[in-house]
């Protein structure tokens, strides 16, 4: 690069020190440049700011509507800010680069089967032919649904889609995972199960994550980090570091039990109410 | 427009129950202990023969009515021949007797088997240049700007109305006769390929993307799977006017072909011919439609279910 412009140089290279920047960001939907005549455009996220270091855990949290997908999807390289700017590992958002995405619903394709599925997200990463047989099986036994290659994806249950799609995405083993309430439809055991399996994952790989909830238990245990919004518009309004051990080997379990998770949580929750009725 | 006779939808529910029976058409069983325990055994069986018992039935009071309508000579003879003459004439026209093959040299078969064929030969380069054309109309606007227009053009037109000009450019021969039946069936594909990729759902094409998905796997992984069942749509339309172009293509040097057979049987007053052709051009439809729908079946078992 250049020496002229160092400061430029300086700037870019700290963003890419990170995983993710979202640097005064405000998101319009049906923005009139966008075609979309005739009606005045809603602010979805105004103003906000975030930066996560490579192998963190930020969890988002906040009331329905407050833009979580929003911000998500910014972060897919799906929309752009209207204002603000933001980038992954230092350069502009492109989805299907180093960035793994779970969406709010699985979004299974219907025409392949449940291997078939993770056989499209396997080859586009590159992985040869004869070697997708054996990390399909791998990564369905990973979120729990091994033997299950030749199913159809209608034939599961809403909670086995989700798992597919997760494993879908844990497929091109990317850097930053984004998730979009990834375990709502999971019943209780399912889901703590991957809430395990996913804070393993990620302390194992240095895997960075984004990660959307209501739950405030789920954000206790799974962040590193806990990020309040509130909507109207959507904005962060707080911020919780969780102190919990995140090593490898760590009893997530276990953790559910101790009293400083109990604080956490509770502390979050009250965090949230007043989030909600302010 | 009465454009596909064959695979009108009112014929659907027709030729797809007698293939699988289908469910929705069972009524209610009534819950009777003495009665319902050795009779619904097999419920669904039981209630396909029903239907089909109902279908006999009624054919039987068609076939009635029309010998009635001869005996009583409600119209002259030459105009309506009874039942038994059309049976006569569709035996003669099966076999060979006295020399004479069949109807102008051709057995009925054969005179269907050439029409069959051309209808293949159509439709298929119907398919292949229709689908093409239909994801490049629904994916690219400039495209639909230009040929979108076109298509609905060639859609309204009534095949007779083009056939005076194949003729002039070629020929009396067997081109203009597939050319008729290309043109006559491509429309439907291209338009029902490109409402198809317009609908593509754009979730999943994010999800596509999300997993590094290029054009090209975008395309033959989630734009064409996701089209297909519309596709297939669009090509059980396009053999339905095919079907009923393929009458108009055999008006001039027609024989061998069911549409020629009927033309020159028209030409002498052969009205029993004219009804086995219809006949047998009606029943062969019902057949080539309850085949397709098997294939959808089978190419896309998603169908309505995500
Ligand atoms: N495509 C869109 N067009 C117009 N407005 C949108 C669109 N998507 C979201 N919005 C609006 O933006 C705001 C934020 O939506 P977003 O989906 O990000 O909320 P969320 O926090 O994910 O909510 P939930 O918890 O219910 O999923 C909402 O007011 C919503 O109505
Ligand atoms: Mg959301």
């Amino acid at each position: 690069m250049p020496p002229a412009d160092s400061s430029t140089t300086a700037a870019t290279e700290a963003r890419a020190a990170h995983a993710v920047v979202l640097d005064r960001i405000t998101v319009r939907y049906g923005d009139a440049r966008r075609g979309r005549r005739g009606r005045a455009p809603v602010t979805a996220v105004s103003d906000v700011s975030l930066t996560l270091d490579r192998g963190e855990f930020v969890v988002l949290v906040g009331p329905s509507g407050c833009g979580k997908t929003t911000l998500l999807r910014i972060v897919a390289g799906f929309e752009r800010p209207a204002e603000g700017t933001a980038t992954t590992h230092g350069e502009a958002p492109t989805p299907g680069r180093g960035t793994g995405v779970v969406f709010q619903q699985p979004r299974l394709f219907p025409w392949r089967t449940v291997g078939g599925n993770l056989a499209f997200a396997l080859a586009r990463h590159g992985v040869p032919r004869d070697a997708r047989a054996a990390r399909t099986a791998e990564l369905l036994s990973q979120v729990g649904l091994s033997g299950m290659e030749h199913r159809r994806t209608w034939e599961l249950s809403g909670g086995q889609q989700q798992r597919v799609a997760i494993a879908r995405a844990l497929a091109g083993e990317p850097e930053l995972l984004l998730l979009d309430e990834p375990f709502a439809a999971l019943d209780a055991l399912t889901r703590e199960h991957l809430q395990e399996e996913v804070r393993t994952l990620a302390s194992r790989t240095g895997t960075t994550v984004l990660f959307v909830t209501h739950s405030a238990e789920e954000a206790i245990l799974l962040g590193s980090r806990v990020l309040v919004m509130a909507a109207g518009p959507g904005r962060i309004v707080e911020e919780i570091a969780v102190p919990l051990p995140r090593e490898p080997t760590t009893d997530v379990a276990a953790l559910r039990g101790t009293a400083e998770f109990a604080r956490l949580r509770g502390e979050l929750a009250a965090s949230l109410r007043n989030t909600a009725t302010s | 427009m009465s454009t596909a006779a064959p695979a009108d939808p009112e014929l659907a529910p027709v030729a797809s129950s007698t293939a699988s029976g289908s469910s929705e058409e069972v009524p209610p069983l009534k819950a009777d202990p003495a009665t319902s325990k050795p009779r619904n055994r097999n419920p669904l069986r039981f209630a396909a023969l029903r239907w089909t018992a109902l279908r006999l039935v009624a054919l039987a009071v068609l076939l009635g009515a029309w010998q009635l309508v001869v005996v009583l000579e409600v119209w002259p003879r030459v105009l309506v021949p009874s039942p038994g003459e059309v049976w006569h004439q569709f035996i003669l026209a099966s076999t060979v007797h006295d020399g004479v093959r069949g109807y102008g040299d051709h057995l009925l078969i054969e005179h269907l088997a050439v029409s069959l064929r051309r209808i293949g030969i159509g439709v298929g380069y119907a398919v292949v240049f229709g689908v093409p054309l239909g994801v490049a109309i629904g994916a690219v606007r400039p495209v639909a700007v230009v040929l979108e227009p076109a298509v609905t053009f060639l859609r309204t037109l009534p095949p007779l109305a083009y056939l005076s000009l194949l003729v002039i450019w070629f020929g009396i021969d067997e081109s203009p006769k597939i050319w008729l039946l290309v043109i006559a069936a491509m429309p439907p594909i291209a338009a029902s390929t490109a409402a198809a990729v317009r609908g593509v759902p754009g979730d999943l094409v994010e999800a596509a993307k999300a997993l590094g998905a290029g054009r090209l796997p975008l395309l033959g992984g989630v734009v064409l799977p996701s089209a297909l069942p519309e596709i297939l749509t669009g090509i059980r339309i396009a053999v339905g006017v095919a079907y009923t172009s393929v009458v108009a293509a055999e008006t001039i040097n027609g024989v061998p072909g069911i549409g020629g057979m009927i033309r020159d049987a028209q030409r002498y007053n052969q009205t029993s011919v004219v009804i086995v052709g219809i006949i047998a051009i009606g029943l062969s439809g019902i057949v080539l439609d309850a085949l397709m729908k098997a294939l959808e079946r089978v190419l896309v078992p998603w169908r309505g279910r995500a």
